[in-house]
């Protein structure tokens, strides 16, 4: 998946990509194809068991996808927090 | 009524202690200061929300309502209960926007993302409301476990309702949200066990799964074991357009903020987690274990109708998923399982007293009345606002069956004209708090009229629900939409400050602008593009 972004910048980060794009996509699908697989197994049905390796399937892709731009956005804000928690405590008792 | 045997009633004594103790034993923790008593300090790995998402929503109703619409529905029934598939976007959209804001509550989201008297009334709102709202499910999951021990035990339901909930308080008065997420975790571990425990034995108790395929298919139901045995485009009990529309109010929902009743209890794990990945996979992983869960249940459920398939009475073939438990494990295992339901119910317990807690103290008392407040007092007015929504759960539960009704209607309306401007906030920097707050009174009267006041008056006819949402949207639409232009924009600063730090989805160019205009931001792409001009 070299199309797939792997190194990121805590800027680039920042920015809404085709990472999230296709993430907001795959991640229904996995809850579908889940809820669908699980019940279609326990029936002992093949296409079950099928259904159940898709959607297994496409939960790594899915978090192959998003876990590098998630890690780099993470690790860039949790600098910021602190400063931005005082900031919200100023707010909460009206001195700013 | 349960036979319990010497090894029931000990596991039972067992688990309570347990579940108490390693609640209480974050005393210490949870008394830090406010952070810790209603956010565990910000500072949770994924997998500790991620269980207490999990635990949360699994009630000791929830498998009465899911028994109740597959036995009816057969396996399509399945997707009355996809709901939670909000959280499948929610998870790496909603959830990393709201915990780059750091507010405690979603009603404190409303006074940074909206500024003014209008996010002010909003935060009001949403902060009282909430109050309300999370003594009424304490009522509600309380009674039904009254209801339950009623039927086992032959206890009077008051005895369930207090006894259980006054056990849970015992540890949220002690170490808050500490208390709660550390249970929640033994809870959900115990609850998830005992689920595919049961569920597999009531599917072996069945004959197995040929077994129930054979019988389905020779009393004329093998349609039941189709998840999309749809009844047609829009007739019938379960048309498409009822299925596409619940898609799409789950699915697209999770770009909003508050599109579900959910919402509420996960902002709250969102903030809880450390960084914005652990939110997210807490998010994620937690509503996949409930979906898992459905599916395990459903199964149970289709296997009890193949032995019982000939039950009219709903209120007793909701109760399809308890009779596999109590009727078909063996003695000892009764005990267990009876500890897993109380497990279950003591996480919803739990969860709601401290988060109504968490909108007393920090939106009501600390924002209203005392804003310079020490985490000291802080701490001990969660304390009181979690007693006073202890005790007047008492209330709600026992006066349950007269409200129920128009109760689970409120809960619908507030669902339905509210879904898009939830989303529309977080989305489209135009849209203000007077939009929202029109959105809110405009539902209040819209639902009123389009569900029982016009269909009344035959003005128009008694609208499928599926037909209620849609009209019900467009028609708050009307409303909040000419209020949202005619009022201006929020203040420029403001939303300035909450793109900065929140980096919303959607449409925000003119706020982008003006904070890279003021040299807020800086991207590579577009220091490059500038150097390559």
């Amino acid at each position: 998946m070299s199309w797939i972004k792997k190194e990121w910048t805590a800027q680039q980060a920042d920015r809404w990509s085709k990472e999230d794009y296709l993430t907001f996509i795959i991640s229904p699908v996995v809850y579908f194809l889940l809820a669908l697989g699980v019940a279609l197994s326990l029936l002992l049905l093949w296409y079950g068991w099928v259904i159940l390796a898709v959607s297994l399937i496409l939960l790594v892709v899915m978090i192959k996808i998003i876990d590098p731009k998630l890690k780099a956005l993470s690790e860039d804000y949790e600098i910021k927090q602190k400063e931005y928690l005082e900031d919200l405590e100023r707010i909460e008792r009206w001195e700013e | 009524m349960a036979n319990f045997a010497f090894l029931d009633w000990f596991w039972l004594v067992v688990f309570i202690i347990l579940m108490i103790v390693c609640g209480v034993l974050f005393y210490r923790l949870g008394k830090r200061s406010m952070s810790d008593f209603f956010l565990a300090g910000r500072g949770l790995p994924w997998w500790l929300p991620a269980a207490s998402v999990y635990a949360t929503h699994s009630a000791t109703d929830t498998p009465i309502w899911v028994s109740g619409v597959i036995y009816r529905y057969g396996l399509r029934g399945i997707w009355y209960t996809f709901f939670s598939a909000w959280c499948a976007i929610s998870a790496f959209a909603s959830t990393r926007i709201f915990r780059r804001s750091l507010a405690y509550t979603q009603a404190e989201w409303q006074t940074l993302r909206f500024s003014g008297m209008g996010a002010e009334m909003l935060r009001g709102w949403i902060a009282g409301w909430q109050v309300f709202m999370n003594m009424f499910v304490l009522g509600w999951v309380g009674i039904a476990m009254g209801k339950l021990c009623n039927l086992l035990f032959g206890w009077p339901e008051w005895i369930g309702l207090i006894l259980f909930s006054s056990l849970c308080a015992i540890y949220v008065l002690a170490a808050g949200y500490w208390g709660v997420i550390m249970a929640d975790f033994q809870q959900g571990v115990i609850a998830f066990s005992v689920i595919v425990l049961v569920s597999i034995w009531g599917i072996a108790a069945a004959g197995g799964p040929q077994r129930i395929m054979i019988k389905l298919e020779s009393i004329g139901q093998s349609w039941r074991l189709n998840p999309f045995a749809f009844s047609g485009w829009t007739s019938g009990d379960f048309p498409v357009v009822w299925f596409l529309t619940m898609l799409v109010i789950a699915v697209i929902g999770g770009f909003g903020m508050g599109t579900s009743i959910d919402w509420y209890p996960e902002a709250q794990r969102i903030q809880s987690a450390r960084t914005i990945r652990d939110a997210s996979y807490s998010i994620w992983s937690g509503s996949a274990l409930i979906v898992v869960r459905n599916s395990l249940w459903a199964i149970a459920i289709i296997a009890f109708f193949s032995l019982y398939p000939n039950i009219q009475s709903t209120a007793e073939y909701e109760m399809a998923w308890y009779r596999i438990g109590f009727e078909f494990l063996p003695v000892g295992l009764i005990g267990f399982f009876f500890a897993a339901i109380v497990a279950i119910h003591l996480s919803t317990i739990s969860t709601h007293l401290n988060l109504g807690a968490s909108y007393a103290t920090r939106d009501l008392y600390q924002h209203y009345f005392r804003p310079k407040a020490s985490d000291r007092e802080l701490v001990w007015v969660g304390r009181v606002s979690t007693l006073i929504l202890l005790l007047g759960s008492f209330l709600y539960g026992l006066m349950m069956q007269e409200i129920t009704q128009w109760l689970i209607f409120a809960l619908w309306i507030m669902a339905a004209g509210i879904w898009l401007p939830s989303i529309l906030q977080v989305v489209w920097w135009r849209f203000n708090s007077w939009g929202y707050l029109s959105s809110w009174i405009a539902n209040l009267g819209l639902s009123w009229l389009v569900v029982w006041v016009l269909p009344e008056f035959k003005v128009i006819p008694v609208l499928p629900d599926y037909l209620q949402f849609w009209f019900m949207m467009v028609l708050g639409a009307l409303i909040y939409i000419p209020t949202t232009f005619l009022t201006p924009h929020e203040d420029m600063d403001r939303l300035v400050k909450y793109y900065v730090m929140s980096r919303p989805l959607g449409w925000w160019s003119p706020v982008r602008e003006e904070a890279e205009r003021r040299g807020l931001l800086q991207y590579e792409g577009q220091q490059t593009e500038r150097g390559m001009k």
